[in-house]
């Protein structure tokens, strides 16, 4: 498994565990899916709980100053930002 | 003044009672019927089970803003301390945090957490509302606050000492202690307490019960 498909993988296994997506919706995500405003579980505690385990799971550390709004605006954005984050 | 207890009781004598420490805060929500299941299941299997309220939570008549780490310690080890029979000491993740002064027989911890990332989450929680309702905050002026006066963070009231004490919280040894995560070395299923719509999940339960019941054979208890 290539690193980009791994960290894909990881992120829609948290986002089920979190959202209670299901395999199946988790797996249906696109890269243009909408998540913050757009899935109705996704709330500010939801958000918090996601940043969280992005950091246990992917091994990184999240600065407060790098979240904005658009990270959580779709999954293809949240996919980018972690990318980002494991390869710096 | 008492807090309540949910006590589910085996038909005959009980072989040993689990005291449940269930996850804190919103966590515990998310698994209580859960944990309530299995407690069910621990009772068919002829434990006794108990899981008592903490101070400042669920029922209790303190306020939340009052009460620390140190007084949920003390308050489990006193729930335990009451217990007839053997005691075995079931811990949730934060729940881990808390459970090292109860007088028990043997201990069992499921996915336990540090207190850095549990206050971690409840810092996000609330900057990330703070931002959404247009309001400049960030977990280090929070951080700052939470020194002087009590600082709400995500529905919970929490006290400087409470914020402190989570900030440099570990679970601490205990003996006889199985310590396991979700997967295939630990229970199947799926990190309930994570779940932003709380769920429930009978075969977990069922696994939870079980494991608990092995170790304390294990132990030497019943």
């Amino acid at each position: 498994m290539t690193q980009a498909n791994s960290v894909d993988a990881t992120l829609r296994a948290l986002l089920a565990d979190v959202l209670g997506l299901g395999e199946d919706r988790a797996a249906a995500l696109t890269e243009d899916s909408g998540l913050f405003g757009e899935l109705p579980e996704f709330d500010s505690m939801a958000v918090a709980t996601v940043l969280t385990e992005m950091e246990d799971r992917l091994g990184i550390i999240i600065d407060d100053d790098e979240v904005d709004g658009e990270i959580f605006e779709t999954y293809g954005n949240l996919l980018a930002f972690s990318l980002r984050k494991v390869t710096d | 003044m008492a807090e309540h207890q949910l006590r589910i009781d085996p038909a005959g004598a009980p072989r040993a009672t689990v005291v449940i420490v269930p996850p804190l805060f919103e966590e515990a929500n998310r698994m209580r019927r859960t944990l309530v299941l299995a407690m069910r299941a621990l009772a068919a299997d002829g434990f006794a089970a108990l899981l008592p309220d903490l101070p400042g939570q669920n029922e209790s008549p303190v306020p939340l803003a009052e009460v620390d780490l140190d007084r949920w310690r003390d308050a489990l080890a006193e729930a335990v301390s009451g217990v007839e029979s053997p005691a075995i000491v079931a811990s949730f993740r934060g729940g881990a945090l808390i459970d090292h002064k109860a007088n028990a027989e043997a201990w069992w911890r499921l996915a336990p957490v540090g207190g850095a990332s549990l206050l971690r989450t409840l810092l996000r929680a609330r900057v990330s509302a703070d931002r959404e309702a247009g309001i400049a905050s960030s977990i280090q002026v929070l951080q700052d606050q939470a020194g002087a006066a009590p600082l709400l963070l995500a529905g919970n009231r929490l006290s400087p000492a409470m914020i402190a004490g989570l900030g440099a919280s570990e679970a601490q040894a205990v003996r006889p202690l199985r310590s396991i995560g979700l997967g295939a070395d630990g229970i199947a299923g799926t990190p309930l307490w994570l779940r932003a719509e709380p769920g429930e999940d009978a075969a977990m339960a069922q696994a939870i019960a079980a494991d608990i019941a092995a170790w304390s054979k294990t132990c030497g208890i019943s």
